[in-house]
């Protein structure tokens, strides 16, 4: 075991916030490889393991993104900054980010805000069934870090899960009629609580 | 001279050794011993039920069922054991869809060290795998849970669960059958009536004990999605089933409806947030049962206050130790088990790293917490990895409700006294099976130096798992399923 990689996700240790986005990368890796290889289990998709490593993953990606509500995921530092309202999170409704608490959109309980926005930048995105493969859009600068693999391989499992979600179509719609997502998958617009629950 | 165990309580209407009676001082003061504690007896092994099961009792092995092989069939895993109301009967089921049934050997004065014994008393196919057609997916035909109905007659009833289907066995003996039959011959073959020329009547003739199991009832096509649990009711007349998302109650002679009385499934599976992982109904009170979630909650439902429980009686909650928050911090307050204490006064949860007595009385917060396995919190990144942090452990008390126990990693075993908070680890492995021998308490060093016979965190062997225990109504004795492996161990005085 690492042990600095265990303190990390504890949220101790030198190095603070650098130790978080790097654990916080490697879990969202981890989270995606288990989701992506759930659909091959014997017995079905686990719900309740699925849900857990979706919860994970959601936490891991606000803290990678330095979203508002990451530091709900890790234990409350010293210091002046006022704790993000981790109950209203907990509950599943999105963080109030700043530019959709600008458009006065509801935040709860429904991801729908941030579905939209992606539509509002690809119109053909937000139709299930009918969006055509793309190529990776460049991954948003603000990132300081080194985001082409991060971006690649969420690329590649996006790619893969709406390739997958279109095989098995008829399957997933027998279950749960659920909108399919079939999102551009952007590291920002890729929503993996409603791919991986939808999934089901 | 040592005591003989005291009887235990009735299953209804009374109450195991409550440690904290009614009107005695509150439930934050530290607790006297209850009477026949050990520490009294120092030395003596066997208080009874009444005097409380961890470290001082002397646990021995006893015998242990199952392939030696170091390769392990995926299908001989072990995945639920329970003993009978009696202890008479032992049933395991596995990942294969096999269940088997041990029976108690009676006392026998020419085979005095065969007392006590378990050996097998019947073993059938209970689950097969199935294809969903419509889903495209293989139904696992592995026994999620087994439980016994009280026995009425001679012929004793189990249910057991795949993740679809709950099934109703019957299992019974046969030791004589008829001869002398009119209108066919002894190899069964028709006569021909007309050559019959006298009439008589059959005889019983005994014949070598068969044992016969047989499938009375199938409970299917309720569960969309995989059932976690099954409870018989107090009445002996219903129990429920529950899923990750729904529990359904049953009455044992209908199998083509069921009342749903719990459903969180939100409109919207987008908003879902936490799902149902275990569900029992209460002991005595045939209209109560509890659920857990796997956001940490327990809710308990009352069926008399409408005919869908999604609003609770009563919700348990601790709240969260903000200090301790991880990313896996949810993960882990999940809850795998919950268990009704035999008094039906408290309840026990099982989460990843605890296990927590509550008083039905008291929501906010538990009134015993025990620590399993403390040391793995700072491992949880790696068992996120190997998906260890999802294993679901079970807990289990003893007849007395003055003990309780749960597995951990490494064949470790986990035994906690309530009464004189003592605890002790024990494990399961083949290098101590020597007849009735004595088990060692096993340490597992969390840091600093190693001492002799401790073993490192980093040492600790997390294929080998224990999830399933089971303690005997009465007396003190423990099946702990290790793997492929039965094992069973008695309190010496036994």
């Amino acid at each position: 075991f690492s042990r600095r990689r265990e303190r990390a996700a504890r949220g101790l240790g030198a190095g603070g916030a650098m130790e978080f986005r790097l654990e916080a990368h490697r879990i969202v890796s981890i989270s995606l490889g288990k989701i992506y290889s759930a659909r091959g289990q014997r017995g079905g998709l686990k719900l309740h393991k699925n849900l857990l490593v979706s919860l994970v993953l959601r936490s891991a990606r606000r803290v990678y993104l330095g979203e508002p509500g990451g530091e709900c995921a890790l234990p409350p530092r010293p210091g002046p900054p006022p704790p993000p309202d981790c109950e209203r999170l907990r509950r599943g409704c999105r963080p109030l980010a700043s530019e959709a608490a600008a458009r006065g959109r509801p935040e709860c309980p429904a991801e729908s805000p941030r579905k939209r926005s992606a539509a509002e930048r690809d119109p053909a995105a937000g139709y299930p069934g009918k969006k055509p493969r793309r190529e990776t859009e460049q991954p948003p600068p603000q990132e300081d870090m080194e985001t082409g693999n991060v971006a690649s391989l969420i690329s590649i499992f996006g790619s893969g899960f709406s390739g997958l979600l279109g095989k098995e179509r008829g399957a997933a719609e027998a279950t749960e009629p659920g909108q399919v997502c079939c999102e551009q998958p952007v590291l920002r617009s890729l929503n993996p609580w409603s791919t991986a629950i939808v999934a089901f | 001279e040592t005591p003989k165990p005291p009887a235990a309580a009735a299953v209804c209407g009374g109450g195991g050794s409550d440690p904290v009676p009614a009107g005695a001082s509150p439930w934050w003061a530290p607790q006297p011993p209850a009477p026949h504690t050990l520490r009294d007896m120092a030395g003596v092994a066997g208080g009874g039920g009444g005097g409380g099961g961890g470290n001082d009792f002397q646990w021995c092995f006893s015998q242990v069922k199952g392939a030696i092989d170091e390769d392990v069939a995926e299908a001989d895993i072990i995945s639920t054991v329970e003993f009978n109301y009696s202890g008479d009967l032992l049933a395991t089921g596995d990942k294969g869809g096999r269940v088997v049934i041990f029976q108690r050997e009676q006392e026998n004065k020419s085979r005095p060290h065969s007392r006590g014994e378990y050996n097998v008393y019947s073993t059938f196919q209970s689950h097969e795998p199935e294809f969903d057609y419509l889903k495209s997916l293989e139904i696992e035909e592995k026994i999620n849970k087994i439980r016994w109905l009280p026995q009425q007659n001679a012929a004793h009833f189990l249910l057991s669960t795949n993740d679809k289907t709950i099934k109703l066995w019957k299992i019974s003996e046969r030791d004589k059958r008829a001869e002398g039959y009119n209108l066919k011959d002894e190899d069964g073959r028709l006569r021909d009536p007309f050559r019959i020329t006298a009439l008589r009547v059959p005889i019983l003739k005994p014949m070598d004990l068969m044992v016969e199991a047989s499938p009375r009832r199938i409970f299917a096509n309720a569960h969309t999605y995989h059932i976690n649990s099954i409870s018989v009711n107090s009445d002996h007349e219903t129990y429920l089933s529950a899923d990750d998302l729904r529990i359904n109650l049953w009455h044992l002679e209908i199998t083509d409806r069921s009342f749903n009385i719990v459903d969180i499934k939100p409109a919207n599976m987008e908003e879902l947030t936490e799902v149902i992982t275990a569900a029992e109904f209460h002991p005595h009170h045939c209209n109560v049962f509890v659920y857990s979630s796997s956001k940490g909650t327990i809710r308990l439902c009352d069926m008399r206050s409408s005919a869908l429980c999604d609003r609770h009686s009563k919700f348990f909650e601790e709240p969260e130790d903000p200090s301790s928050r991880s990313f896996f911090s949810e993960i882990i307050s999940s809850i795998s088990d919950v268990k009704f204490s035999h008094s039906g006064r408290y309840m026990m949860t099982r989460d990843y790293l605890s296990v927590k007595v509550w008083d039905l009385n008291m929501e906010n917060r538990p009134v015993e917490t025990y620590q399993v396995h403390e040391y793995l919190r700072s491992k949880l990144c790696s068992l996120y990895e190997n998906d260890c942090i999802f294993d679901k452990f079970e807990c289990c008390w003893n007849g007395s409700d003055s003990a309780i126990m749960t597995g951990s990693y490494n064949n470790f075993f986990r035994l906690f006294d309530r009464n004189t908070r003592r605890d002790i680890t024990l494990e399961a492995s083949r290098e101590s099976s020597k007849p009735r021998a004595i088990l060692k308490p096993r340490k597992v060093c969390t840091g600093g130096k190693r001492k002799k016979d401790e073993i490192s965190v980093d040492s600790l062997d997390f294929n080998k798992k224990i999830l399933h225990t089971a303690w005997h109504p009465t007396d003190n004795i423990i099946a702990v399923a290790a793997t492929n492996n039965l094992y069973i161990f008695q309190d010496k005085i036994n």
